[in-house]
C-alpha cells in the first residue's frame, strides 16, 4: 500500500519500490511508493529482488525517467536526480572520533534483506543500529531494538550531576550449607546434613483433600537420570529471621539444596498447559537458569498425585504446592534455630533510589488465567504458601512490590505454562532483570509492579489500563514489561505496552517470541522487545526453563530501554526470527561497555530426550 | 404501451409525494409529484391515466395515442433560469440524481478556492488560489460500452453547449471546460467546431481508462487540484455538470419542457449482435423488458440484466422501470461456474458495494471467504457509498492479495478501476490468485477488453488552447 510522508520519513533508509504503476516523467513521491513493512514476505516468496535498489530518501522528488509497473523496485537506471544518502558509510563510522555530543547515526544496512535476512555491520564503537526480532507482530512487521549503545551512554553521562543516592532499605542473606540430604525420625540440620522426618509424606497427602498421593524423592547429583512427572515448581529454601518482614532484614537460605514439585492427576495427566517436563531430569533441565536447579544441587522431589481432573483447576495444583510447602516448613523451623557458626556466605542487597536519574519501572506480567494458572503474591515466608494472596482472587490488578520483596521469595509460582518460558518461584528469587537495574548507577528504579493476566480480554484491558494509569502517576521516565508464557498473555502484554506507551514513556518489552511465540497482537508502541528464546528453533522445547529471562536478556533490555529515553531512533525488526540479530546486539554492547557477556548454554548441551528427538530436534 | 411505472425517488434525497391519484388523467408534462425534503419534481412523461398510487411509484396507463406536445413548466418569474431548472425536476442525469436546482443555486465568482489537502496535492503550492471559476462538463461516458452521452454531442451539439451557457449564467461561472475522452474523435471534431465561437469554452482531454467521470477525478484532470473525499467541486471554485443534464437545462429554459424524458443504451446479448443501441428521449418509467424489446430482444440464455454501467450499475429485472438516471440496460452472457471454490473480494469505491460483489460471487457459484477494501475507498460516514481517495490513481493493492493469500483464496473478484486493476495484476496472479474483474461478463458480451493489465497512459496530448 502506498505510504504517508510521515511513514516515508521513518522508512528513509529502506528500499523503494513502486506501489503501483507510475509513468515515466512523474516526480516520485510517497503515494508511488509501497509500504517496506510488507518486503519481507515478497522477497521470501520471490515476487520482490531489491538487489540495487535505492533507498525511499533517495528517490523522493527525483524524477521517474520510463514507465515501470508496480513492485518495481527503484533503481538508479530508472530514476533522475536521486539524492545522496544522508547515512554515513559503515566505514566511515569506524573512524569518527567518539565525542560524546555526536548524534549517532544508523549505520546502512550493507546487504538489504537477501534471502530474508538482514545483514547488518556494525562499526566498532559507536554509531550501532541493532535489532532483535520478534516474530510477527500483528501480522505484519516486528517491532524490534536499535540501540545506539555509545550515544547512549555519552547522553546518560551527560546529565545534570545528580543528587546522592538515598538507602532505602537492605536484605540480607545468611546462606547454609547443606551437602547431604536424608531421612530421619526428625526433621532437622546436622552439620551441613538435612534430615527429613520419615512419614511426613501421610501428613501432606492428609492435608489436601485433592492430595491422593505424594511421594519424597532426594536426588543427588548421582541420581539425575531418573524418570520425573512434570516439574511444577522449583523453589528455594528459605525463611526469615525473627520478626523481620519478606523484603527486608535477614533471610536465611540452604545452598546445596531445592525443593521440587512435580506431579500427575489420578489419571496421570501431567499437570501442565503448552506442554510438560516429564522425563530423566538431566534430560529436561536446563541447568543454571534463574527459576532452575544449579548442576550438582541435591533436590527435594515431590511427586504428588491430585484428583482426577483437578489438574486443570485452581484447586488442583495449589493442593500439590501446599502438600509440598508442609515439607518445606518443617525444614523452614529448623533452619530459623540454626547456629550462626553454620553461615557461609552473606549477602547483602541494598535498594537505593537515585534521584536525578532516569527514573524506571519493571511491570513483570504473570499468569491469572485460573484453571492451573494462579501465583501467590506475598506469602509470609519466602515462596511459602501461608499469607500469599492468590493474584487471581486479586482480580490480577497490578500490585507493587519492592525489588527486594522480588529477591525474597514475594512470588509462590502455581503456574504450569510450557516448561521452557514459565518463570518457577526460583526465577523471581534471582529474578536477573531486578538485580541489573537495582545495580545499575545510571538508572533509578522505584519499583516492579506484578500484574496478572486475566483469562478474558476485557479483563485483561481492565489491569493494563490500571498498569497504565499507575505508570502515569509515577512519572517514570521508562519501562519495562516481561511476561512468562506466550499466545494469550500476549493479548495484554501487548496492551501494557500500549498503555504506557501512550502517556509518552518509553516501553521495552521481554518475552519468549522467536518462532512459537510470535506475537500475535501489536500496537505502535511496541517498538523496543527483547526475545528471551534460547532454543536452537526458536520454540516452547519443554525444557525447564529454557527460554525464561537471563541476565544477557537483562543487560540487552536495560540497554535498549536507556537508549528509548535517550530518545535513539528504532529500527524495525526483520519479519522472521533471526538469532544473529541477538548475538550482533550482544557483540556490540560488549564492544561499547568494554565487559564480556557471556551467553547461556541452551537445551542442545544437554542429553538428547526421547520426546525432543521425536518432537522438536 | 404498456403502463409506465413511475418512481418517487429518482433522485439524491427523500422520496416525493404523490400529488395525483388513481383515475386522475394525466398529459406528458403534467406534474404528479413534488419533493418532500431534498428532491426534485416529477412529471407524467405519458398522456394516460393514473392506474394506481402505490408508496414508492405511480402507475399510469397510457393513452393509445401519444401526442408530442407537453404541458410547459410554469415559474412566477419567467427570467429566473434557475426557478426554471427546479421547477423542470431536472436531476443529474450521469447517474448521481442530485437535484440540479440545487447544485446550480451557487454563485461561483464569489466562492473561494477552499483549503487543499497538501497531502494530496504536493506539487499545489500552500497558498494556491483558482483564478477562474468553472462549468465542468462530464462528457466522459466512463462506464465502458454506453454510447448515448457521446451520440449527443455528435447530434445536438448545439443544445448541450447552450445548456452549458445557462450553467455559467446562473452559477456567474466565467470558464466551462468539456472533458471527454480523447478516443472520441468524430464527437470532439463536431464540439471544436461547436465552441469555436466561445472564448469561455475549452475542451480538456482525457485517457481511455476507468473512472475519468468520477466527479472528483473530472476536477482534478481539468484543473489539477485533488479534492478529498468530503469537498464538494465548489471547493475548486466548479460546479461538474454532465452533458445530459445540461441539454435538459436547455430545453427547460428554452422550451419550458420538464424532466420526462431519458437517452440511454441498450446493449448486450441482444438478437441481432452486441452493438449498443442508443435510444435518446425514451419516456421516463418504462420498462426494462420494452426497451430490450426495442433492441431486439434477449439471445437465448443470459446471465444477469443490469441497470446502470457494467461497474456502478446493479442487477434489475424485465418489470423494472427506467428513471431519470438510468443510463444503460446491459444483458449478460452467462457467468462462469466457480463450483464453490473460495473467492476473495476486493472491494473499491470505482466498482460495486461489497453487496454487489457477493451478488456477483454467488451468481459464480463461488465461496466468499476474505473480504477487502482498497485502501482508498473512503467512507465518509458508516454506511455511505464509498469515495475513492485518488480516482484512478492506485494506493498498491499487494497487501490485499496477501491477505487473500492467507486467507486461502482461490479467486478473487476485484471491483477496481483500471489503475488498481493493474497492480492487483502485478502480484496476484504470481501468488497463484486467480483474477476476475467484476465487469467481466459485460466486457465479454460487449466485446470490451477485459480489466486487468494497463496497457494505456494515463497521460494525453491536450488541444492546443484546449480548442
Amino acid at each position: 500500500m502506498s505510504i504517508t510522508a510521515e511513514t516515508a520519513k521513518a522508512h528513509a533508509h529502506d528500499p523503494a519500490v513502486l506501489c503501483c504503476r507510475a509513468e515515466g516523467g512523474i516526480t516520485i513521491e510517497p503515494a508511488n511508493l509501497e509500504d517496506p513493512a510488507i518486503f519481507d514476505d515478497l522477497v521470501d516468496s520471490g515476487l520482490l529482488n531489491l538487489d540495487g535498489c535505492l533507498t525511499i530518501e533517495e528517490v523522493l522528488g527525483a524524477k521517474l525517467t520510463k514507465t515501470c509497473d508496480s513492485l518495481c523496485p527503484l533503481t538508479a537506471d530508472v530514476v533522475e536526480g536521486a539524492k545522496v544518502p544522508s547515512a554515513p558509510a559503515v566505514e566511515a563510522a569506524e573512524e569518527a572520533p567518539a565525542a560524546p555530543a555526536a548524534p549517532a547515526a544508523p549505520a546502512a544496512p550493507a546487504a538489504p534483506m537477501a534471502g530474508g535476512v538482514l545483514k547488518i555491520h556494525i562499526g566498532e564503537g559507536k554509531d550501532i543500529d541493532l535489532e532483535i526480532p520478534v516474530g510477527a507482530l500483528g501480522g505484519g512487521s516486528a517491532a524490534a531494538e536499535a540501540p545506539a549503545v555509545a550515544a547512549a551512554a555519552a547522553a546518560s553521562a551527560a546529565e545534570a550531576p545528580a543528587a546522592e543516592p538515598k538507602l532505602i532499605r537492605s536484605l540480607t542473606r545468611k546462606h547454609f550449607n547443606i551437602t547431604e540430604v536424608k531421612r530421619g525420625p526428625e526433621t532437622k540440620i546436622e552439620g551441613t546434613t538435612l534430615y527429613i522426618r520419615e512419614g511426613i509424606e501421610k501428613e501432606c497427602i492428609d492435608s489436601q483433600k485433592l492430595v491422593y498421593d505424594l511421594k519424597i524423592d532426594i536426588i543427588t547429583p548421582e541420581l539425575y537420570h531418573t524418570y520425573s512427572e512434570t516439574i511444577m515448581d522449583v523453589q528455594p529454601i528459605a525463611t526469615k529471621e525473627g520478626e523481620d518482614e519478606l523484603g527486608s532484614g535477614v533471610t536465611r537460605v540452604l545452598d546445596g539444596v531445592v525443593m521440587m514439585v512435580t506431579g500427575t492427576d489420578a489419571n496421570g495427566v501431567q499437570i501442565g498447559e503448552f506442554g510438560s517436563s516429564e522425563g530423566y531430569l538431566d534430560e529436561n533441565i536446563m541447568w543454571g537458569r534463574p527459576g532452575a536447579p544449579e548442576k550438582g544441587e541435591i533436590f527435594i522431589k515431590t511427586q504428588v498425585t491430585v484428583k482426577e481432573g483437578t489438574n486443570m483447576e485452581r484447586p488442583g495444583p495449589l493442593a500439590a504446592h501446599t502438600a509440598s510447602d508442609i515439607i518445606t516448613q518443617e525444614i523452614r523451623e529448623c533452619l530459623k534455630k540454626l547456629d550462626e557458626s553454620l553461615v557461609v556466605d552473606t549477602e547483602q542487597f541494598d535498594q537505593y533510589r537515585r534521584p536525578g536519574k532516569k527514573k524506571v519501572v519493571i511491570v513483570k506480567e504473570i499468569m491469572g488465567q485460573g484453571a492451573m494458572h494462579d501465583n501467590l503474591i506475598l506469602p509470609v515466608e519466602p515462596v511459602g504458601i501461608l499469607g500469599g494472596k492468590p493474584n487471581v482472587d486479586l482480580g490480577n490488578v497490578p500490585v507493587a512490590v519492592s525489588p527486594l520483596e522480588v529477591l525474597d521469595g514475594c512470588i509462590h509460582a502455581l503456574t504450569c505454562i510450557g516448561p521452557a518460558s514459565k518463570e518457577m518461584s526460583r526465577h523471581y528469587w534471582r529474578e536477573p532483570l531486578v538485580l541489573e537495574a537495582l545495580h545499575d548507577e545510571e538508572v533509578d528504579l522505584c519499583g516492579v509492579i506484578f500484574v496478572g493476566s486475566p483469562q478474558i480480554n476485557a479483563e485483561k484491558f481492565y489491569v493494563s489500563r490500571r498498569v497504565g494509569q499507575i505508570c502515569e502517576m509515577l512519572d517514570v521516565d521508562g519501562a519495562f514489561v516481561t511476561t512468562e508464557g506466550f499466545g494469550n498473555n500476549h493479548i495484554d502484554f501487548a496492551s501494557h505496552h500500549e498503555q504506557i506507551g501512550m502517556r509518552g514513556i518509553p516501553v521495552v518489552g521481554m518475552s519468549f517470541c522467536a518462532v512459537q511465540g510470535a506475537l500475535v497482537v501489536g500496537n505502535k508502541y511496541m517498538t523496543h522487545m527483547v526475545d528471551n528464546n534460547k532454543s536452537e528453533s526458536g520454540i516452547e522445547n519443554e525444557v525447564l526453563a529454557c527460554n525464561t529471562l537471563c541476565p544477557e536478556d537483562a543487560v540487552r533490555a536495560l540497554q535498549m530501554l536507556k537508549n528509548a529515553m535517550g530518545g535513539e531512533d528504532v529500527k524495525a525488526a526483520e519479519k522472521k526470527w533471526n538469532p544473529n540479530v541477538k548475538s550482533s546486539n550482544v557483540e556490540a554492547i560488549e564492544s561499547v561497555t568494554g565487559k564480556g557477556l557471556k551467553l547461556v548454554e541452551n537445551e542442545q548441551s544437554l542429553p538428547m530426550s526421547q520426546k525432543r528427538k521425536e518432537k522438536y530436534d | 404501451m404498456e403502463n409506465v411505472q413511475i418512481l418517487l425517488r429518482q433522485h439524491v434525497g427523500a422520496p416525493c409525494a404523490a400529488i395525483v391519484k388513481a383515475g386522475d388523467e394525466v398529459k406528458k408534462g403534467t406534474k404528479i409529484a413534488t419533493p418532500t425534503g431534498l428532491g426534485a419534481n416529477i412529471f407524467s412523461s405519458v398522456y394516460g391515466v393514473v392506474e394506481e398510487v402505490l408508496e414508492d411509484r405511480i402507475i399510469i396507463k397510457p393513452d393509445e395515442e401519444q401526442k408530442e406536445e407537453f404541458v410547459p413548466i410554469e415559474v412566477e418569474d419567467e427570467n429566473d433560469k434557475l426557478a426554471m431548472v427546479k421547477e423542470a425536476g431536472i436531476v443529474g442525469m450521469g447517474g448521481a440524481g442530485f437535484p440540479t436546482g440545487i447544485k446550480l443555486g451557487i454563485n461561483l465568482a464569489e466562492t473561494e478556492t477552499a483549503e487543499l489537502d497538501p497531502e494530496i496535492n504536493p506539487e499545489l503550492p500552500a497558498d494556491f488560489k483558482l483564478e477562474h471559476s468553472y462549468i465542468l462538463i462530464n462528457a466522459a461516458e466512463c462506464e465502458p460500452g454506453l454510447e448515448h452521452n457521446i451520440r449527443q454531442i455528435e447530434e445536438q451539439c448545439d443544445k448541450v453547449v447552450r445548456g452549458v451557457k445557462y450553467c455559467m449564467e446562473i452559477t456567474h461561472a466565467d470558464k466551462a471546460i468539456f472533458a471527454i475522452k480523447k478516443k472520441n474523435d468524430k464527437a470532439i471534431e463536431i464540439l471544436r467546431k461547436g465552441i469555436a465561437g466561445e472564448d469561455a469554452i475549452s475542451i480538456h482531454l482525457l485517457p481511455d481508462i476507468y473512472p475519468m467521470g468520477e466527479e472528483r477525478a473530472v476536477v482534478r484532470e481539468c484543473l489539477g487540484v485533488n479534492l478529498t473525499t468530503m469537498q464538494l467541486p465548489s471547493a475548486a471554485r466548479s460546479v461538474v455538470v454532465n452533458l445530459e443534464t445540461a441539454a435538459k437545462i436547455a430545453e427547460a429554459i428554452d422550451e419550458k419542457k420538464p424532466c420526462i424524458t431519458k437517452n440511454l443504451t441498450v446493449r448486450g446479448k441482444i438478437n441481432g449482435g452486441n452493438e449498443a443501441h442508443v435510444f435518446m428521449d425514451v419516456p421516463v418509467g418504462v420498462s426494462v423488458g420494452e426497451l430490450i424489446e426495442r433492441a431486439g430482444g434477449i439471445d437465448g440464455v443470459y446471465g444477469e440484466i443490469i441497470m446502470g454501467g457494467a461497474f456502478t450499475g446493479k442487477s434489475t429485472d424485465l418489470d423494472a422501470p427506467i428513471t431519470k438516471t438510468t443510463g444503460g440496460i446491459l444483458v449478460t452472457i452467462e457467468f462462469p461456474d466457480l463450483h464453490g471454490a473460495n473467492v476473495g473480494l476486493l472491494v473499491c469505491a470505482c466498482g460495486g458495494s461489497e453487496e454487489r460483489m457477493r451478488e456477483i460471487a454467488e451468481k459464480m457459484n463461488g465461496k466468499v471467504v476474505s473480504v477487502c477494501r482498497c485502501k482508498q475507498a473512503i467512507e465518509n460516514k458508516p454506511g455511505a457509498p464509498l469515495k475513492c481517495l485518488r480516482p484512478g490513481n492506485c494506493p498498491g493493492q499487494v497487501k490485499n492479495n496477501m491477505q487473500f493469500k492467507k486467507d486461502k483464496c482461490e479467486y478473487i473478484i476485484i471491483g477496481n478501476c483500471s489503475d488498481c486493476s493493474n497492480t492487483v495484476m502485478a502480484s496476484g496472479p504470481k501468488m497463484g490468485l486467480k483474477v476476475f474483474h467484476q465487469t467481466d461478463h459485460v466486457m465479454r458480451t460487449v466485446g470490451h477488453a477485459l480489466y486487468r493489465t494497463l496497457r494505456v497512459s494515463k497521460q494525453v496530448d491536450q488541444l492546443p488552447n484546449g480548442k
